[in-house]
């Protein structure tokens, strides 16, 4: 996989676009999941440079996909953005994840972490 | 005394009846306690040798043969009717008196004895039994008159039946003092038991009100906070499309289209906000917001505040000045994206409604245990009646101002709830035509004391 290939779970299809803009006007290459399960059988097989995660999916919830990366040994060097709307919620993964991002997200926001991410993985 | 008492009273359901019952077990106890003593005497006198045991052999026959009467009466009395046993009693009273003396006796000196059984049928029988033991009693005297041939002593005769007469009046009048005490006591008892229901099913109704209050408290939370929710998601995608266009991921756009875009955000942020507002008001109500203590800059704080206000401040052309006295610690501890809420409330809540001039905030230490922020203004200030509400949820001085600044009212009661929730308190000094001086007063944490 593309050193600068990043992964998109979320469910809400338009944050997911926006996500999915902004990561790519960072230089990355971008795919778009709607659904934790779908999401949890993917991780197995790609190794994204940065996902971004929702934490309410549908069948499999961010926590437990949370969980899964930082428990396999192939995406330890998975940056992953926790994306919540729960102030409470993002405090309680601070350690797991690798930033949280409160949401509502901004374009421009995601876009220049994206890209400071991109510049310190290279 | 519980001993002698059970051994006296005689369970009964009628008032009057083990009243009198307990009565004749009272007198019948102190009878036969003192035959009992007699007998003692008698025996002992016998053993020592009396000259002549002719009459002490039949004084002892008498008495216990009377004994025996007596615990006859006492187990009638206790067992069997009432009126039987007190009658028996009063008739063998009378009877003993008459048989015992001589008939030119019982009409002079022992005339005097037959007063006792009269008085006593009132008491142990009935109030009016006292006329028939009055009778019987001119009965007596008439046939001893007869046998004595002397006239019937008149004033006698008028005594028995005038004492009679006090008697019934006396018993009388007792048993319906007591009987009006008892229904008293009964009505008064039920109407106690009345009150009682009455204010259980009372207190029953509050509590289930009580119940319906909380969990519409509850539903209202849970409506806002679902709301709110569902709302940010379709404001948070107009953002970022909006933004998106804005840099031009879409492709390049005229003034025209860049000016109508930073309306379309400006508008979209303050409904986020406002949105924001009613999930930490939900949020708040329900007691799940909880503070992220964490040292922090105070001039970051400042700098987040000042770059949020500073399209407003140049809009409204005012003034934004900031004064932090040394003695404020350049790093504090506590939740600064809390405390940020309530910085950027009160200051939007300045500039909204002031016209002229500006506002100044006041960075300080009132003692060695607080920081305070202090938010003066040069606005239109908030009469006397307002200033006790304008913390509460929902509520704006007047509702054309409402129209007039866009205002929700929801900024000063997070502002207050927050603060409440570090520790802190809130005030407000102000007076019309003077500007308003919000003052927020919170305990000085110092960071090595935390993890």
């Amino acid at each position: 996989m593309s050193d600068k290939f990043a992964l998109i779970i979320e469910d809400e299809e338009d944050l997911a676009t926006i996500f999915s803009e902004a990561l790519k006007a960072a230089g990355f290459e971008t795919e778009i999941i709607y659904d934790g399960a779908v999401a949890e059988r993917r991780l197995r097989e790609v190794c994204p440079a940065i996902v971004v995660l929702d934490l309410n999916l549908p069948h499999v919830d961010g926590n437990q996909l949370l969980h899964q990366i930082r428990t396999d040994p192939r995406l330890d060097n998975t940056r992953v953005l926790v994306a919540t709307a729960d102030a409470g919620m993002a405090d309680m993964l601070s350690d797991e994840a690798d930033l949280i991002l409160l949401k509502p997200i901004s374009f421009v926001q995601l876009r220049t972490m994206a890209e400071r991410m991109g510049l310190t993985m290279s | 005394m519980g001993l002698i008492s059970r051994f006296i009273n005689v369970p009964s359901a009628d008032p009057d009846d083990a009243r009198r019952r307990k009565l004749l077990s009272f007198l019948l106890s102190i009878l036969g306690g003192l035959l009992i003593l007699t007998l003692i005497y008698i025996l002992y006198v016998d053993m020592t040798g009396a000259e002549d045991p002719e009459p002490i052999k039949s004084l002892f026959f008498a008495s216990t043969a009377v004994l025996g009467g007596i615990v006859l009466l006492f187990i009638i009395n206790r067992y069997g009717p009432g009126w039987l046993a007190s009658l028996l009693f009063v008739l063998l009273l009378t009877f003993a008196i008459v048989f015992t003396s001589e008939p030119r006796l019982l009409l002079g000196e022992y005339m005097f004895y037959l007063t006792i059984p009269i008085v006593m049928a009132s008491m142990l029988v009935r109030p009016w039994a006292s006329y028939v033991i009055a009778s019987l009693n001119t009965l007596f005297l008439a046939l001893a008159a007869r046998q004595t041939q002397v006239v019937l002593p008149l004033p006698g005769v008028l005594g028995f039946y005038l004492l009679a007469l006090v008697s019934w009046l006396t018993t009388q009048t007792m048993e319906r003092a007591l009987h009006d005490l008892r229904d008293l006591n009964i009505q008064l008892e039920r109407r106690v038991q009345e009150r009682t229901i009455a204010l259980a099913s009372a207190n029953q109704e509050l509590i289930m009100a009580n119940e319906r209050l909380e969990e519409l408290d509850k539903l209202k939370s849970r409506f806002l906070s679902i709301v709110s929710h569902e709302l940010r998601t379709p404001l948070s995608a107009i953002q970022g499309f909006a933004e998106m266009l804005q840099n031009e991921v879409y492709g390049a756009l005229s003034p025209k289209q860049h000016n109508a875009l930073n309306r379309i955000i400006a508008n979209d942020e303050r409904l986020l906000n406002l949105v924001n507002d009613l999930l930490d008001q939900a949020r708040i109500e329900a007691g799940q917001l909880s503070l992220v203590n964490a040292p922090f800059p105070l001039q970051g704080l400042i700098s987040d505040m000042e770059s949020t206000m500073r399209v407003l401040v140049e809009a409204k052309k005012l003034y934004l000045r900031i004064h932090v006295a040394d003695a404020v610690p350049t790093t504090l501890y506590g939740d600064q994206k809390r405390l940020q809420q309530i910085l950027v409330n009160l200051v939007n809540n300045a500039l909204k409604f002031t016209q002229q001039g500006g506002v100044d905030i006041h960075f300080y230490r009132p003692d060695e245990a607080h920081w305070a922020i202090d938010v003066v203004d040069t606005g239109p200030g908030i009469p006397k009646e307002a200033q006790g509400f304008i913390f509460d949820p929902f509520r704006q001085i007047d509702s054309s101002s409402t129209r007039e600044h866009k205002g929700f009212g929801l900024g000063l009661a997070i502002v207050k709830q927050l603060t409440t929730l570090m520790g802190g308190t809130v005030t407000v000094i102000s007076e019309v035509g003077q500007g308003s001086t919000f003052t927020v007063i919170l305990p000085l944490i110092a960071p090595q004391r935390e993890k």
